[in-house]
């Protein structure tokens, strides 16, 4: 590489001349993950110009065309099935770095999910603290309040062996804990309740974990601030943390497979720092109410580069930096490391030259440090200064733009088959699959997560009598102190589903996220997808993208529901291996009363116990199956009129207080379903099978079939509910034990505290 | 009464902290430290100061540790007359374990100069947030209008109290305990239903004089009856934690 140094730390690069080798050589030695084509393309643009470009200049064009910054690969993708759902109260969709929806007429909920599953496979601790302050910093970008916090997780099995790891790849066990550990000190510090997500166990995530986080919050209609800066003259304040050399390339590693030598890229990670965002969210949400900041968006992937470029692209004007202005928490960084560098804990606000002292006032109160580093500008340049030196002129439309592909893809065929086992033993299964690491419990790591703070959360992660609760199928958040409306907020994803058919796989994750908002009795609102994928250049994993994007948006479009924010997580591939695809949901949903909220537990001697929807034969993906190592090609089918049927039918029955408690049946089926509710309320259950007709009873028990839940409705009430459900009576709350027969045959006969014992063991093995 | 929610960087309870107050009428605002720095809000203009939850600064020493440190240095002096009139001050979790680096609890001889006990880390070694029984101990300006038995939430990591035996018997002496965790039936806790530990089942103090309480439960999360996660099992007019703010009030 031929460089020439022109100021201070500033070189000129060789690109004019440099040959094919060249030019990936300068790839390869500035980092920058761009392919071949796409070095060609930026040397002809500077052919174009008739100059060399400064090492920056390069930088800030790598960065903006990133998968992770441009979703090049996707987007065209998206655009076809999954944008564009209509929606009469989504306001802002797919635009910023949040979705904004209504929640009343005088309110917004703001909420997003996205992926940070590079850095945390890398350095768990970090990358998941990370990821979590990342998500917290575009809910508040928006102006609102962060209020709620999620996180979807996807380990390898705990018990997996250390020898059979490849070399690089760290032990589940520890990603584990390191991640959860993130998780909990990052979240608990700042003061925001993580309510719900998911932990989910499988050898097709031991080379590549999935840390997902998402957060939502609440934020006066007019109050709501949007990351674009639409006139010139003002003023770029950065404000919160400093910038240091934490987290270059972050994006460029992230749009990149995983190999033993990641670990070298741990500078990649950023580092996090939640003493700095707690008093940052205090200044930002007064410096909002005071209606100064006319333009916000919060550092993350990418860093000033992408931030100022895309602000500024998007209101159509120009911009002038000043870099020698930022506050560096090391000496000696040369201009191109802090432009690209992703440290954390920062926010650019546009404000008016005349507003500069209240913020600077605010700041001061809150301890928060900012400066002032250039303005807008009219035109549709880019111009970045360094120390007088004008090191950068681009135009922004080149930087931003990016590129984008219409990727070759290929769609799986699949062999529709099915092994038939011989009868279990049902009561052995019952209790394997309990105290099994996907369904048993996971008291351990949600009671490490402050879930109260804020004193928000009306309905909990863990639901029923106290110490005795069981996993509720989502969390209500009464987010106004006036009103009695609340939010309900869940994840589903099922990669096992996805992996037989990417198609089928992405609407019974729909289907997932549907039935565990109607559990608790709220209606369905809106999604933010997280989409994780593997390497998009191989044809068969466009083709799962292309399957899961159109399943998602099938179902949602059916429904009316809208996507309204998400994040594509490409280059999720080790060793040669690819995850399944993996999209997972963040869904909201409304409930008018959360008086009205019904939990998962059983309530009450002599209520009766319904199981609404239709359970087939379809063993494809199930817990049950992958017990007893039987397989089966046969996925679960989501029929989106029947769940458009029962989901109206079981708010009807909730809205007319009929219903004590409900669970959808997900992972391990309808028997897990009754002994979840079981534990969480103490009491047993008398369930007859035979009304569910004529079907092997492991299949009746353990499928998996989409679209079901158990009811529970009070004694005498039963003809009210059969009038507005479908559903057939199996069975009533009684005793002390899980007792199934089928007909005349007794299965299982189990008390409660064996259940629960067996479901509290799946994890104290590993964890303690 | 006019009442000051003391706030660092990491406090992190002070909203609703504020909203109890302000639902019973009382004249409360936040108070950063770095005003009190500044000397543009004196402590002696409050009749309340409530310290709130959260980590403050970090907690990345010992619980409390940092912002006890720097209240000594700005306003040490303050806090003991505070204290001497009678006023009243209430430390919640990261408050309780504030109160206890300065030295104002258990103060079983008077404020002390070092801290006389400690809230350390929880037995089970992590933190857990789950909902607790505690049973009233003895009367206080704390605990007049509380039932026998209440429910509210912990949070913790660091909440197990550990003292010296000589100094316990005092604590006891004084009936200076304001509440013990309990099972639901009132009977002696054990785990989880003393989520962390604490000697004696302690889970909450005064001192002597009864005018200062340490809580690690949190009562500002259970003012209302939604927020208790049995509210569809046990009907409520109030949240059990509204006792305790309403006691503190009461003339």
């Amino acid at each position: 590489m031929r460089a020439k140094e022109i100021a201070p730390k500033v070189y000129e690069i060789d690109i004019l001349n440099a040959s094919d080798e060249e030019l990936k050589e300068i790839n390869e030695s500035m980092g920058l993950a761009l392919s071949l084509e796409e070095m060609k393309k930026l040397q002809k643009f500077f052919i174009s110009l008739g100059r060399n470009p400064t090492d920056i200049e390069i930088h800030a064009i790598a960065q903006g065309w990133s998968e992770h910054c441009s979703y090049k690969s996707s987007k065209p993708v998206l655009r076809k099935y999954i944008f564009g759902i209509p929606s009469k109260h989504a306001l802002i969709v797919m635009q910023d770095d949040a979705g904004v929806v209504e929640f009343n007429d005088e309110y917004a909920y703001v909420f997003k999910i996205e992926s940070h599953n590079h850095p945390s496979a890398v350095e768990p601790y970090g990358g998941a603290a990370t990821g979590v302050g990342g998500i917290i910093r575009d809910i508040l970008n928006m102006g609102a309040k962060p209020i709620a916090l999620v996180d979807p997780l996807f380990f390898g099995p705990p018990d997996y062996p250390y020898e059979n790891l490849n070399p690089g790849i760290k032990h589940p066990l520890y990603l584990m804990q390191g991640v959860i550990a993130g998780i909990r000190d990052y979240g608990n510090r700042v003061g925001i309740p993580t309510i719900a997500g998911i932990t989910y166990f499988h050898e097709d995530f031991v080379n590549n974990i999935l840390v997902n986080a998402g957060c939502l919050g609440i934020v006066r209609k007019d109050k709501i601030v949007r990351s674009v800066v639409s006139k010139a003259g003002l003023k770029f304040v950065l404000m919160g943390g400093r910038t240091g050399r934490d987290g270059i390339h972050g994006v460029n590693f992230a749009s990149k497979i995983l190999t033993e030598k990641s670990e070298e890229e741990r500078q990649a990670v950023q580092l996090g720092n939640p003493i700095i965002k707690e008093p940052l969210i205090h200044a930002i949400l007064e410096a909002n109410d005071a209606g100064i900041i006319k333009g916000m968006k919060d550092l993350g992937g990418g860093g000033l580069g992408s931030v100022i470029g895309e602000m500024c692209h998007a209101g159509g004007v120009g911009a002038e930096v000043h870099l020698d202005k930022v506050l560096l928490k090391e000496r000696n960084m040369a201009p191109w490391e802090i432009w690209v560098s992703e440290s954390q804990e920062r926010m650019l606000l546009a404000i008016e030259e005349k507003d500069i002292e209240k913020i600077r006032e605010i700041c001061e109160k809150w301890d928060i440090e900012m400066s002032v580093i250039g303005q807008s500008v009219e035109g549709s340049y880019l111009d970045i200064y360094w120390y007088g030196e004008h090191i950068v002129h681009l135009p922004l439309e080149f930087v931003t733009a990016g590129v984008e592909y219409e990727r070759p893809y290929k769609i799986k065929k699949i062999e529709k088959m099915q092994e038939i086992p011989k009868e279990p033993n049902y009561r052995n299964v019952l209790l394997s699959l309990l105290s099994s690491y996907n369904i048993g419990s996971k008291e351990w790591i949600i009671r490490q997560y402050d879930h109260e703070v804020q004193g928000r959360t009306v309905l909990k992660p863990l639901q029923g009598i106290i110490n005795y609760e069981t996993h509720g199928d989502a969390a209500i958040i009464k987010p106004l102190k006036d009103s009695w409306k609340g939010l309900a907020i869940t994840t589903a994803a099922n990669p096992q589903i996805g992996k037989i058919d990417a198609y089928k796989g992405a609407l019974y994750t729909v289907d997932e996220a549907i039935r565990n908002l109607v559990a608790v009795g709220a209606r369905p609102h809106s999604f933010s997808d997280g989409l994780n994928f593997g390497n998009p250049e191989r044809e068969e994993i466009m083709g799962e993208f292309h399957e899961s994007c159109r399943g998602l948006g099938d179902a949602a479009r059916f429904l009316g529901i809208p996507y309204v924010s998400g994040n594509v997580s490409f280059y999720n591939e080790a060793f040669g291996r690819n995850i399944p695809p993996t999209p997972v949901l963040m869904a909201v949903g409304i409930i008018d009363d959360i008086r009205k909220a019904v939990s998962a537990d059983f309530k009450k001697d002599g209520n009766s116990i319904y199981i609404v929807g239709e359970t087939r034969e379809e063993m494809g993906g199930s817990e049950y199956y992958k017990l007893i190592g039987a397989k089966s090609t046969l996925a679960p089918e989501v029929n989106l009129e029947e769940l458009k049927g029962r989901m109206e039918e079981i708010l009807k029955a909730m809205n007319k207080n009929l219903i004590t408690s409900c669970h959808d049946i997900s992972h391990g089926g309808l028997a897990v379903a009754l002994a979840e509710m079981s534990i969480g309320g103490n009491i047993g259950v008398e369930i007859d099978l035979s009304s569910m007709g004529f079907m092997r009873a492991d299949f009746k028990l353990f499928s998996e079939s989409p679209t079901r839940w158990v009811c529970e409705v009070k004694r005498g009430k039963e003809e009210e509910f059969e009038r507005i459900v479908k559903a057939r009576r199996i069975g009533a709350v009684e005793g002390e034990n899980l007792k199934v027969r089928d007909g005349n045959r007794w299965l299982f006969n189990i008390h409660t505290n064996i259940l629960r014992g067996s479901w509290r063991n799946a994890l104290r093995n590993y964890l303690g | 009464m006019r009442v000051a929610i003391l706030q660092i960087e990491g406090t992190n309870c002070e909203e609703e902290s504020y909203t109890a107050f302000k639902e019973l009428g009382q004249e409360v605002e936040y108070l950063h430290l770095n005003l009190l720095k500044k000397g543009k809000r004196n402590l002696e203009d409050y009749d309340i100061l409530f310290i709130p939850g959260g980590f403050s600064a970090g907690d990345y020493v010992r619980a409390g540790a940092i912002f006890a440190a720097r209240l000594k240095a700005i306003a040490m002096r303050a806090l003991k007359d505070f204290v001497d009139e009678g006023k009243i001050i209430i430390g919640v979790c990261n408050g309780f374990q504030v109160l206890i680096e300065l030295g104002l609890l258990p103060a079983v001889d008077g404020i002390s100069e070092k801290p006389e006990a400690a809230l350390m880390t929880n037995d089970s070694n992590r933190f857990e947030c789950r909902w607790t029984y505690l049973k009233k101990e003895n009367e206080s300006i704390f605990t007049r209008d509380v039932p026998n038995i209440i429910s509210l939430p912990v949070a913790h990591a660091e909440g197990k109290f550990v003292t010296e035996k000589k100094t316990l018997e005092r604590v006891i002496e004084n009936k200076q305990i304001a509440f013990k965790y309990v099972k639901p039936d009132g009977s002696r806790a054990d785990y989880p239903w003393n989520p962390n530990g604490s000697m004696e089942d302690i889970a909450a103090l005064t001192n002597p004089e009864g005018n200062v309480l340490g809580i690690m439960p949190h009562p500002e999360r259970a003012f209302f009856p939604y927020q208790h996660p049995d509210w569809n099992r046990k009907e409520r007019e109030r949240g059990d934690g509204f006792w305790i703010f309403k006691s503190m009030i009461s003339k």
